[in-house]
């Protein structure tokens, strides 16, 4: 992006009704351009918001991020570079680099490096932060060649990877990954010791322009996708297993088809980050169940449901998929190496991702991994994530249940065994009941999505609640599955956001969170802040079921209305409360 | 108008946004009020980038026009007269 461009983009007029995203850019040189490019790219990628950068003072980043207010904003970006952790290491200034000098730059980087850690130790507590280390080059203060790598070198690139590996393990924190910004900005193209000089801003226009894009990219956060659907033949593996036979399929180096075993290797790492594999082939399903057995698979079965493999369209094998599943195809890929049964299968589903799998190019295979990798990444894995594949295939019990008597009787119920565990309080640290919020949309309230600033700003009101709801039965734990966010008063009950997770529908654990405001927190009235979505049929059906008129918003229901409604309850229910 | 004055408009209108053609045309330090330092450095980026060309930054102070960046452009791009 040119900087004409992003001066345009950044001040072309918006709404003032537009979500207004706060962030506070943490630098040591002077914003200037690096803050346009940010303003630029934040409105390129969410065009719901209105991005409001701040920054503060020249020459201080680590005293800018402690003086920091966290309650006037939404994000912190800090951009570190060499000088912010001793001017010395700048041309800025001109404090020596003699030996002894260097020495004592090394002492005062060390303890730089330790405010600064701390600095954002703090501030992650209240706001997320997107984090860049020093991406601009050291200057040639060392005695070394700089083709060799000197001690003293060594020594501040260890402090820096130290703050990083300490920085990374937090959950609010996200930092910028030096391998993915050198691929995009040529580390020999990013300094202007020129502009540095005479205007205190040291990057080039265009390396200006792509850190801009990619901390932009952090700050967004998109949610990631959640399955994959996958062709087998010259996909999964190199060879039609069909004609070629189950031992003469291959995906090593011997066979020439090493990449096919990355592919697989890197299926089963998403599986075990909670993506759902399915898998679509037009094959012989005696035969391909005969190849799963092959004990070099790099994929266990474990890893995959539901496997679709007949002889029928693709569209329909991906259709069948995603009802198993129950989620929408928006937040799946299909990946086959057939340019025809793409098309067949993008055409039936739009929204859905469709990537070909480039089966005799390796370069390709590559690079459809990273997009892969970008596209289900996530910071860190969370027990729902690892339940994810088995409490979907246990699902089918439920589903084949409810096709048979239509609703789940109660007989069949009481021989689940289940149990729930409520979990009460204010806390913020838990990052599953935000992501469940922010990625349910059937059994959803009303559809609202929060930004972690958002989320603890409303549960710093002392009248704020967050319920989680964990489930467990005799066929698996599906983790945790509900969250509901409300205030709680003495009439009663607001409750301002319900989220259900699709895997637990059928068990009446919306009757059980219902009953628990009734019955543990001595309720006689909840309201609820309930608006219509194109995708909330699921909490509609199930809120017109307990008043029997169309929902007004807000809605109430009392503890009378659902005690006449409320069907029998099997539950095994626990109860902690932190508040 | 000329290619060039074409261009030099429009990295006027990036910085200075909500100016009609003709008040880029006469603008300067003295008729846009929120002309500072920091709008002649970013303006100065943005011809950079657009003419891809270094304007020195011992002349910075002396562009305080639409003219004179015109002028300086003429004389740095004779080509593009």
């Amino acid at each position: 992006m040119k900087l004409i461009e992003a001066l345009k983009i950044a001040q072309h007029p918006v709404d003032d009704a537009t979500m207004c995203l706060r962030v506070f850019l943490a630098c040591g040189f002077t914003p200037l351009h690096l803050q346009s490019f940010l303003t630029a790219h934040l409105r390129v990628r969410r065009r719901d918001i209105r991005p409001d950068i701040q920054t503060g003072l020249f020459g201080d980043l680590v005293g800018n991020i402690e003086r920091l207010d966290s309650s006037r904003i939404d994000v912190l970006a800090v951009t570190l570079e060499w000088p912010d952790l001793d001017p010395r290491l700048g041309v800025r200034s001109l404090g020596g680099w003699r030996p002894t000098d260097l020495v004592d730059i090394m002492e005062s980087v060390e303890v730089a490096a330790t405010r600064l850690q701390h600095a954002l130790e703090v501030t992650c507590r209240e706001v997320p932060v997107v984090a860049c280390m020093p991406t601009l080059p050291l200057p040639p203060a060392f005695i070394t060649r700089p083709l060799q790598m000197g001690s003293q070198e060594a020594q501040l690139r260890r402090v820096v990877a130290s703050l990083v590996e300490s920085l990374s393990h937090l959950p609010l924190i996200r930092i910028v990954n030096e391998q993915e910004l050198a691929l995009a900005s040529a580390p020999v193209d990013r300094y202007n010791v020129k502009a540095d000089l005479q205007t205190g801003f040291p990057y080039s226009l265009a390396h200006a322009s792509k850190l801009g894009e990619i901390l932009a990219g952090l700050i967004e956060d998109r949610p990631p996708m959640k399955g994959l659907i996958t062709d087998l033949d010259d996909t999964l593996w190199s060879g039609i297993v069909g004609d070629d036979g189950v031992d003469r399929i291959s995906w090593n180096l011997d066979g020439h088809s090493q990449m096919h075993g990355i592919y697989q290797q890197f299926l089963s790492s998403l599986a075990a980050a909670g993506v759902l594999i399915g898998i679509a082939s037009k094959n012989d399903e005696e035969t391909v169940a005969h190849a799963f057995q092959r004990s070099d698979l790099l994929l266990s079965q474990d890893d995959i449901f539901p496997l679709e493999v007949h002889w029928s369209r693709k569209s329909e094998s991906v259709r069948r998929i995603l009802t198993t599943w129950n989620i929408g195809a928006d937040a799946v890929v299909f990946v086959d190496d057939n340019p025809a049964e793409i098309a067949e299968v993008q055409a039936a589903f739009p929204e859905l991702l469709c990537r070909q799998f480039p089966k005799d190019d390796p370069r390709g295979i590559w690079m459809l991994l990273k997009e892969l990798r970008d596209l289900f990444g996530k910071s860190t894995v969370s027990k729902e994530d690892i339940l994810r594949t088995r409490s979907i295939r246990n699902a089918g019990v439920w589903r084949n249940q409810d096709s048979a008597r239509e609703t789940s009787s109660d007989d069949f119920l009481q021989l689940v065994d289940a149990s729930l565990v409520f979990d009460y309080g204010r806390a913020t640290e838990d990052t599953r009941a935000l992501e469940l919020v922010n990625k349910t949309n059937q059994f959803n309230l009303n559809g609202k999505r929060y930004t972690e600033s958002q989320w603890r700003q409303f549960l710093a009101d002392p009248t704020a609640f967050v319920l989680t709801a964990g489930y467990e039965d005799k066929f698996g734990a599906l983790g945790k599955i509900a969250v509901l966010l409300g205030t709680a008063h003495s009439n009663g009950i607001h409750l301002y956001t319900w989220v259900m997770s699709c895997r637990a529908f059928s068990r009446r654990i919306e009757h059980q969170c219902l009953r628990y405001f009734f019955e543990e927190r001595g309720a006689d009235q909840i309201t609820f802040e309930f608006m219509a979505t194109p995708r909330n049929g699921p909490i509609r059906e199930f809120l017109t079921g307990l008043v029997d008129s169309p929902l007004p918003s807000p809605l109430s229901l009392t503890k009378e209305s659902f005690s006449a409604k409320v069907p029998p309850l099997f539950h095994r229910v626990e109860v902690s409360s932190h508040v | 108008m000329s290619n060039l004055e074409d261009r030099l408009t429009c990295c006027f209108a990036s910085v200075f946004q909500g100016l009609t053609e003709a008040e880029i045309r006469n603008a300067s330090t003295e008729s846009i009020g929120i002309w500072d330092s920091l709008s002649t450095v970013t303006l100065a980026a943005v011809i950079q980038e657009e003419f891809n060309l270094e304007i020195d930054v011992e002349i910075l102070p002396k562009l305080d026009s639409f003219q004179a960046f015109r002028d300086y452009l003429h004389s740095a791009l004779p080509a593009l007269r």
